[in-house]
C-alpha cells in the first residue's frame, strides 16, 4: 500500500492484467484453502510447510501461516533427531532470507526469524549478526533489522564497544543516519563508570527511569568529549543534517528535577491548604499525608485543574473549625511518604494566611533545558557553534542550539541575543514559527521568574513580552496580582487555575478567545480583558465558578457589542456589579 | 556537500478541494470487489480494513451506505474460543484485530454481540510480567499492542482489569533520547509508535510523563517543504504519517506547531480525482487505509465538512461521547 505509483495503461493492457490476476487469484485461493484444510484436520507435516511457504513467499504478512509453521516445527521437534531438527530450522532460516529479500520490512518475517533463532539446537549468532550487517549496509534505516540486531546482541553478549564501533562505521560512511545516532544514545549510558553490569548489553531497560531520555548525565565525561567531537564533525560537514543536531541536543543533556514538595500554602479563609509539587502527581494514588498540630487529617484532595489526573497543584479544605480561630497558632506538615520528603508550614496567630516555599530551586529548575555539569565545556561548545553560524548565518539548527547553550550558561546575561536569534529563526523556518514563539515565551517567563524579587511572589508582571503561551504556572501559586497585558495569548489554559491566590488579573491587549483556566479561583475579584477576542457569552462561563468576582472589563471585545449583553451578564455573573463594556 | 531533503513536489494541477462524494463512492464500492486478487491478499487484515472503511464513512456522514447486519455478523463470527478476534474466518486471533472489531461494534453500538468477558480475559492473558503485551500467544512484543490492549478495554469500560502500573512502566521504558517512542526498549522513535504510546498514555491518564516540548519539536520537524509529514527523519512524506504525527501533536497539546494550511494542501493533493480515495503520496494508488487517515487528518485540521475525530482512538467524537469515553488531551 506504500509507494505504488499509479500507471496509465491501455484497455488491452488492462484486459491482460485482469486475466493474469484472475489466474493468480485462483492459485492463491486453492493453496490457501489447502493450507487451512490441513490445519483444520490437525495435519502437521512437511507438505504443509511447503504449501504455506508458497503463500508466504509473496505475502509474508499472512501472520496465521507463520503460526501454522511454528505449530508444525514444534511438533517435528518432538519426533525428529536433533540433527534433523537443526536442519529443519536452518532451512527455515534460508526460506526467511528469501522472504526478507522480497520484503525487508515485514513484521512477521523478522519476528519468525527471532523465534527460529531461539529454537535452533545449535544457534549461529555470528551468522545472524552478519545478516544484520548486510541488511543495514543496504538500508541503514530499517528499524526491523535494527531491532533484530538488538535481539542478537542481547542473546549472544556482543560487547557494547563493538556495537559502538559498528555505528562509527555507519556514521563514517553517512553522517545523515538517524538510526545510528539513536543506537549510540542507548549504548553510551551503558558505558558509564561505576555500574557493574555496564560492559554487558544484556542489561534490560526495565524501569522507566533507565530510559536514555532521562539518563543523559550518566555518560562519563571523557566519553562525552569524544562524542562532541564526533557530532561536531558531522554538523560541520553537513550543517543541515538534522540527525546530528537532534543527537547533539540530547548529548548536551537536560537536568532532572528533584522530586519534592515545592510549596505549602494555608489560608484561614475557607480553611484551605494548597500544595505544589515539583512534578505532576496524582494525589489520589500517591501516598501523601497532612498533619495539623500533630493530628493526621483525613481530607479530600482535588487537583487545581480537574481535567487531568496528574497535576502539580492539589487543594483541600480542612474540617470546619480546624484553623478558623485567628487567635490560635497552627503547625502543618505535608509528607510525601513515597519520596520520604515533607514540608512544614506555620500559621501564626493573627495571620490570615501563610506559606512555605522552596526558593533555591529556581536556578536549577530553569536551566534544565541543558545541563552539563561543567560550564567550561558548554562555553567551548558555544564557541564552535558560533563559528559555524558565521559560515551558515541562516542555519536554523545552529541558531536553536546556540540559544539552548546560552540559556544553559547564563539565561539572563544572554537574553538579548537569545531574542534576536529567535527572531531570525522565525523568519528562516516560518513553518515552525509557533514552536519558536512558544519556546521563546517559555524562556521569557523563566527569566522573569529568575529575576523575581521577594515581593514579586505576590505581584507579578509578564506584560509586553510577546508571549504566545503560558507555562510554569505552578510556580505562581502565591501570586495575588498578575499582569499579562500586551502579549499574543490566545487563551488562559486550564493550568491557569493553579493561581489559587489570584485576586486581580490584567490581560488586556491579547487575542484571548478562551477563558478555560479562570475556574474555581476563590479569591479572584477583578478581571480586565480589554481588547481581546471574546465573542460569545459561553466563553465567559468559567467565570461563574469564581464567587468573588466583582469587576469585569470587557471593553474592546466583540462580545461587548452584542445586544442585551449587559443584562445577560448580570444574570450569569450576579456578583460582578462593576461591568465595563 | 549537503544531503538533499527527501520530499515530493506538488503538481500545480493537484486537487485542491475535498472530493467527499468520490471518497464515499470509492469506499462503498471497495467491499464489493471480493474476487479481486489484491483484495484476497489483504484478507489477513480484513477486520482492520472494515474498521478503516466504516470509520471514514461515519466521519463523512455516510455510514448508512455500509451493510450493517452483514458486518456485525462477520465480526461476531470471528471471535474465537479464547475470546480474541481474528482478521477473518480461518485466521488466528490477534490484538490488532480484536481492537478493530471492538471499534467497529462501538460505531454500530453493538458490542454486546461479542462475549465481552472473554475479550477481556484474552487481553489480560497477553500481558507479560514486565507489563508489556504480546500481540497473540506467539510472543511478539510491541508498544502497538500495549495501545491495542488499553484501547480495547477502554472502549469496553474494563480498563482496570489489567495491571495498569506495569503497563505504563513498560511503555515509558520505550521512551528515547528524542522524547519519542519505539516498539520495544531501545527501538528507534517512529511516528506510528509515538501515536500508539501517546495514545496509550492518554487513555491511562499519564500524559504528564511525556516531555511534550521535546517530543513536540521532533514531531513538528516531520513537516517537509511540501507540507506533508514524514514518520522519521530523512523519510518521504505520507498521508498516514501525517495522521500519526498530527494526532500525537494534538494529544500532547502542540498541534499548532506545524503549518496547518500547508499540510491541508498536501493531504488534498493525495486524492485521486478519478477513482476517489487517498494515496500515501500524490500520484500513487489509493487504498482505504490512507483514505481514512487523509479524511481524519483533515478533520483534526478543522475541516467542517467532516465530523470531529478523536485523535486517540481515531473514531468520531460523537461515538465516544455516546459511550462516555474521554481520553486525556494535554494543553
Ligand atoms: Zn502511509
Amino acid at each position: 500500500m506504500h509507494g505504488r505509483v499509479k500507471l496509465k495503461s491501455t484497455a488491452q493492457q488492462e484486459e491482460e492484467k485482469r486475466k493474469e490476476k484472475e489466474k493468480k487469484l485462483k492459485i492463491y485461493l486453492t493453496t490457501r484453502d489447502a493450507c487451512f484444510n490441513k490445519r483444520k484436520e490437525g495435519v502437521l507435516d512437511e507438505e504443509a510447510l511447503q504449501l504455506s511457504q508458497q503463500l508466504l513467499a509473496s505475502n509474508p504478512d499472512f501472520a496465521t501461516l507463520w503460526n501454522y509453521r511454528r505449530e508444525i516445527l514444534l511438533y517435528l521437534e518432538t519426533v525428529r533427531s536433533e540433527d534433523e531438527v537443526q536442519r529443519l530450522y536452518e532451512e527455515e532460516l534460508n526460506f526467511l532470507e528469501t522472504c526478507l529479500k522480497m520484503n525487508p520490512k515485514s513484521y512477521g518475517s523478522w519476528h519468525h526469524r527471532g523465534w527460529v533463532s531461539s529454537r535452533l539446537p545449535r544457534p549461529d549468532w555470528a551468522r545472524e549478526l552478519g545478516l544484520c550487517d548486510r541488511y543495514l549496509y543496504h538500508d541503514d534505516r530499517n528499524f526491523h533489522c535494527w531491532d533484530y540486531r538488538r535481539l542478537v546482541v542481547k542473546m549472544s553478549g556482543v560487547p557494547i564497544e563493538q556495537e559502538l564501533q559498528f555505528t562509527d562505521r555507519l556514521i563514517g560512511s553517512n553522517f545523515s543516519n538517524y538510526s545510528s545516532w539513536h543506537y549510540r544514545s542507548t549504548l553510551l549510558p551503558l558505558l558509564a563508570p561505576g555500574s557493574a553490569e555496564s560492559s554487558s548489553p544484556q542489561r534490560e531497560c526495565s524501569s522507566p527511569t533507565s530510559s536514555p531520555q532521562m539518563h543523559s548525565h550518566r555518560v562519563c565525561e571523557e566519553r562525552l568529549l569524544k562524542e562532541y567531537e564526533l557530532v561536531q564533525n558531522a554538523f560541520f560537514t553537513d550543517p543541515n543534517d538534522q540527525s546530528a543536531w537532534f543527537y547533539y541536543r540530547w548529548l548536551l543533556g537536560r537536568a532532572e528535577r528533584e522530586e519534592m514538595i515545592s510549596c505549602v500554602y494555608v489560608s484561614r479563609e475557607g480553611e484551605r491548604v494548597v500544595v505544589a509539587f515539583s512534578r505532576p502527581v496524582n494525589a489520589l494514588s500517591v501516598g501523601f499525608l497532612l498533619v495539623v498540630d500533630g493530628q493526621p487529617l483525613q481530607v479530600d484532595w482535588r487537583s487545581a485543574h480537574s481535567c487531568v489526573r496528574h497535576s502539580p497543584v492539589w487543594i483541600c479544605e480542612l474540617p470546619p473549625g480546624t484553623i478558623s480561630d485567628t487567635s490560635n497558632e497552627h503547625n502543618l506538615t505535608v509528607t510525601w511518604t513515597e519520596k520520604r520528603t515533607h514540608r512544614d508550614c506555620a500559621l501564626y496567630s493573627g495571620r490570615a494566611e501563610s506559606w512555605c516555599r522552596d526558593s533555591a530551586t529556581d536556578l536549577e529548575l530553569f536551566r534544565s533545558e541543558l545541563s552539563v555539569e561543567k560550564s567550561s565545556v558548554l562555553q567551548s561548545e558555544l564557541q564552535s557553534c558560533t563559528q559555524l553560524l558565521e559560515l551558515e548565518p541562516q542555519n536554523k539548527w545552529c541558531l536553536l542550539t546556540i540559544i539552548l547553550l546560552m540559556r544553559a550558561l547564563d539565561p539572563l546575561a544572554y537574553e538579548k541575543e537569545t531574542l534576536a536569534h529567535f527572531q531570525i529563526l522565525k523568519e528562516v523556518d516560518s513553518m515552525r514559527s509557533s514552536y519558536y514563539s512558544d519556546l521563546c515565551s517559555k524562556f521569557m517567563i523563566e527569566n522573569t521568574i529568575l529575576k523575581m524579587e521577594y515581593a514579586e511572589v505576590r505581584v507579578f508582571s509578564l506584560c509586553d513580552k510577546s508571549l504566545s503561551t503560558l507555562c510554569h504556572l505552578d510556580q505562581l501559586l502565591l501570586v495575588t496580582h498578575i499582569n499579562l497585558s500586551s502579549n499574543q495569548l490566545l487563551r488562559l489554559p486550564p493550568q491557569f487555575a493553579m493561581l489559587q491566590c489570584l485576586e486581580v488579573l490584567q490581560a488586556d491587549n491579547n487575542i484571548i478567545e478562551d477563558l478555560e483556566g479562570l475556574r474555581h479561583l476563590p479569591r479572584l475579584e477583578e478581571v480586565s480583558l480589554r481588547n481581546n477576542r471574546l465573542s460569545r457569552l459561553s466563553d465567559l462561563r468559567p467565570l461563574t465558578t469564581c464567587p468573588k468576582l466583582t469587576r469585569l472589563d470587557l471593553r474592546g471585545n466583540p462580545i461587548a457589542q452584542a445586544t442585551s449583553i449587559r443584562s445577560e451578564l448580570a444574570d450569569m455573573l450576579p456578583s460582578a456589579t462593576d461591568l465595563l463594556l | 556537500m549537503g544531503t538533499p531533503i527527501k520530499d515530493v513536489v506538488l503538481r500545480p494541477d493537484a486537487p485542491k478541494t475535498l472530493l467527499l462524494d468520490k471518497h464515499a463512492d470509492y469506499i462503498a464500492a471497495y467491499g464489493s470487489k471480493k474476487d479481486d486478487y489484491e483484495y484476497a491478499l489483504s484478507e489477513y487484515l480484513r477486520m482492520s480494513g472494515i474498521y478503516w472503511g466504516l470509520t471514514v464513512m461515519d466521519l463523512m456522514g455516510q455510514l448508512h451506505r455500509m451493510n450493517k447486519d452483514e458486518i456485525i455478523e462477520f465480526v461476531r463470527s470471528c471471535q474465537h474460543e479464547c475470546g480474541g478476534i481474528s482478521a477473518s474466518l480461518g485466521h488466528d486471533p490477534h490484538l490488532l484485530y480484536t481492537l478493530s472489531a471492538v471499534q467497529i461494534l462501538t460505531l454500530y453500538d453493538s458490542v454486546s454481540v461479542l462475549d465481552i468477558d472473554r475479550v477481556v480475559e484474552y487481553v489480560k492473558s497477553l500481558q507479560q510480567d514486565d507489563g508489556s503485551f504480546t500481540g497473540d500467544k506467539w510472543g511478539e512484543i510491541d508498544t502497538r499492542f500495549s495501545f491495542c490492549a488499553v484501547a480495547t478495554l477502554a472502549l469496553l469500560g474494563k480498563l482496570e482489569e489489567i495491571n495498569l502500573n506495569k503497563a505504563v512502566e513498560f511503555v515509558l521504558s520505550c521512551m528515547n533520547f528524542d522524547g519519542g517512542f519505539g516498539c520495544r526498549p531501545g527501538s528507534e522513535s517512529h511516528a506510528g509508535q509515538i501515536y500508539c504510546c501517546t495514545g496509550f498514555l492518554s487513555i491511562t491518564g499519564n500524559l504528564h510523563q511525556v516531555n511534550a516540548d521535546l517530543l513536540g519539536w521532533w514531531l513538528c520537524e516531520r513537516q517537509l517543504p511540501s507540507g506533508g509529514l514524514n514518520g522519521r527523519p530523512e523519510k518521504l512524506p505520507d498521508v498516514c504519517y501525517s495522521w500519526w504525527v498530527l494526532a500525537s501533536l494534538k494529544i500532547i497539546g502542540r498541534i499548532h506547531w506545524i503549518d496547518k494550511s500547508k499540510l491541508r494542501t498536501f493531504i488534498l493533493a493525495c486524492q485521486d480525482e478519478e477513482t476517489g480515495g487517498f494515496a500515501d503520496r500524490p500520484g500513487d494508488m489509493v487504498d482505504p487505509f490512507h483514505t481514512l487517515f487523509g479524511v481524519a487528518g483533515l478533520s483534526l485540521l478543522g475541516d467542517e465538512q467532516i465530523k470531529a475525530v478523536n485523535p486517540v482512538l481515531c473514531m468520531p467524537e460523537d461515538v465516544l461521547q455516546r459511550i462516555g469515553l474521554r481520553p486525556e488531551i494535554a494543553s
